[in-house]
């Protein structure tokens, strides 16, 4: 029946069209399960992955890990942090690399490289997918657009 | 019009491989993934700048600091913006680190020779405290050790009326920084000590500053997006401005004795004292930041100066707007006619009204276009070169087009 199928199409349709915010997995900032931190606020975290500060509310160092421009988590995560553009972020960066003062925190590639780093250094921070977080991380903040 | 840019550099001895390896820059910024990516203990970084500029007058030159011999008028130049930056660090240990910058760019001697920026060791005995020696830059105002990274800001260079008497780039002495977070806040000192180095141009002369010690220090507040700086420096000079030779080439007159002692910087002290305020999040930014300067000199007049910055981005274009002044305190005029023409040339009284676009073309790539609308008096000599005090008026207009890009 061709009104069946059309009502069909059209739920197919909506089921696409539906924003990909909603698909996406929330993106979370997670932690050594070791390095004593059990939650953050958003200034906390912003003064870590911006340098601003190096050391956890209990002296442990914090060692913050970040993906390369090209991996789409990336925009999401300064855009739900800080709402600023990677050009912003990286504008930043280059004022803090060539006026001397300190380099960005190291790259790797993918979400379960940032999980490695994370779990093999004591005060390791990164941001993953909610569903990426396992038992060897701990979650600290979850980031809300 | 480009072989005109050529035309232009050349007399003044800019190399044609700058333009090439500019270029090459930029071709390799866009092809390769940026090399600061790496995590091995070497990294190489660089920066640059190709700066269009020109005013609207011929009655003085426009320049983009007073370290600077000459400037730009009515013809597009590629002179006062131009540079290229190279950075190599040596990450030795998580706590140790050796860093080395040169950078070519428009300077005191009229040629692009490349300098050693800076050359340092930096020791990190724990995370929330930086200790540094060697070759240093100088953070007399916010943002006042990265001046020629443009890609790092948001204007196509810093406000003229904040900036122009600040022709001190680098020390060599040591520095110490101190993080103390509070809470969610963070509070962050600094304090330097050391001699300068270089060189600033006067006429066709140089005032050497080269061993002037220099020191300062200043206190950080961070809170979100909010950032509060109070800072203060000073240098006490250690010789006297070039006067008699500029006298004797521009006027044919000789320096006496005693006025030559009237305006002595030798072993005199200028103090700088500053104020910011920066507010970033989101798509807006905003700076505002004030200075006070007070010279020791009666060869210089004290001053205050400041500026104001908006930005909004809206997608990939940040259009900002921004005022900036700065206006110096007469001294009167010295016991001569001569003290009196060596006096006015440190007068500075003038208004700016910029306004500008910065475009993120693509990744560590930016396209600005700025406007500058100087108002200011015929008097406001000081920060221009090659003045014609009988038809200069204090006003002027400042086109400029840059293209910025880091690697």
């Amino acid at each position: 029946m061709p009104f069946r199928r059309l009502i069909l199409l059209c739920s197919l349709f909506l089921l696409l069209a539906q924003p990909a915010a909603e698909v996406r997995a929330e993106l979370v900032v997670v932690v050594n399960a070791r390095c004593g931190v059990a939650a953050m606020t958003r200034n906390e975290v912003i003064n870590i992955f911006f340098g601003r500060n190096h050391q956890y509310f209990n002296r442990v160092e914090a060692q913050p890990v970040d993906l390369p421009d090209a991996h789409p988590d990336r925009k999401r995560f300064y855009s739900m942090l800080v709402g600023k553009d990677l050009s912003e972020v990286n504008a930043y960066w280059s004022r803090q690399v060539f006026s001397g003062r300190m380099q960005p925190p190291v790259k790797v590639n993918s979400a379960d490289e940032v999980l490695k780093w994370v779990v093999s250094h004591p005060g390791g921070i990164g941001f993953v997918d909610l569903a990426k977080a396992d038992a060897r991380v701990r979650v600290v903040y979850e980031l809300t657009p | 019009m480009i072989a005109q840019f050529f035309r232009r550099l050349a007399p003044v001895g800019l190399p044609g491989k700058l333009i090439l390896g500019v270029v090459a820059s930029v071709v390799l910024s866009l092809a390769s993934p940026a090399i600061a990516q790496s995590t091995s203990a070497f990294s190489l970084n660089g920066f640059g700048t190709f700066g269009l500029a020109r005013t609207t007058t011929d009655d003085v030159e426009f320049v983009r600091d007073i370290s600077q011999a000459r400037g730009v008028g009515s013809e597009w130049s590629a002179l006062i913006d131009s540079v290229l930056g190279l950075q190599a660090a040596w990450h030795v240990t998580p706590q140790f680190e050796a860093v080395v910058q040169a950078t070519s760019r428009y300077r005191y001697d009229r040629t692009f020779t490349p300098d050693i920026s800076w050359g340092f060791v930096k020791y990190n005995p724990t995370p929330n405290l930086s200790l540094r020696a060697g070759r240093l830059g100088t953070e007399f105002f916010m943002m006042a050790d990265s001046r020629w990274v443009g890609y790092s800001f948001l204007t196509v260079r810093p406000p003229g009326d904040f900036f122009w008497y600040l022709p001190f780039y680098s020390i060599h002495g040591a520095d110490a920084a101190i993080t103390v977070p509070l809470g969610e806040s963070v509070l962050r000192a600094k304090t330097f000590y050391g001699h300068s180095d270089g060189r600033i141009p006067l006429a066709d002369e140089q005032w050497d500053i080269a061993g002037s010690p220099m020191v300062g220090a200043f206190l950080e507040y961070q809170y979100g997006p909010w950032l509060a700086r109070a800072s203060y420096a000073n240098i006490r000079f250690k010789n006297d401005l070039p006067v008699a030779p500029v006298l004797k080439k521009a006027l044919g007159i000789d320096l006496s004795a005693q006025d030559a002692a009237f305006l002595a910087t030798r072993d005199t002290r200028t103090d700088y004292y500053s104020l910011g305020l920066v507010y970033d999040q989101g798509p807006w930014q905003a700076q505002l930041m004030l200075n006070h300067i007070e010279q020791g000199s009666n060869a210089l007049q004290c001053s205050d100066g400041g500026y104001a910055l908006l930005g909004y981005r809206v997608g990939q274009v940040t259009p900002y707007l921004g005022y900036s002044w700065v206006l110096s305190k007469a001294r009167g005029t010295g016991p001569s006619a001569v003290t009196a023409y060596v006096m006015q040339d440190s007068r500075a009284d003038q208004q700016t009204t910029f306004a500008g676009m910065r475009w993120d073309v693509v990744r560590n790539v930016a396209l600005k276009a700025q406007w500058d609308a100087i108002d200011g008096e015929s008097s406001s000599l000081f920060p221009y070169r090659q003045d014609n005090r009988a038809r200069w008026d204090g006003r002027m207009n400042v086109f400029s087009l840059t293209l910025d890009f880091v690697f």
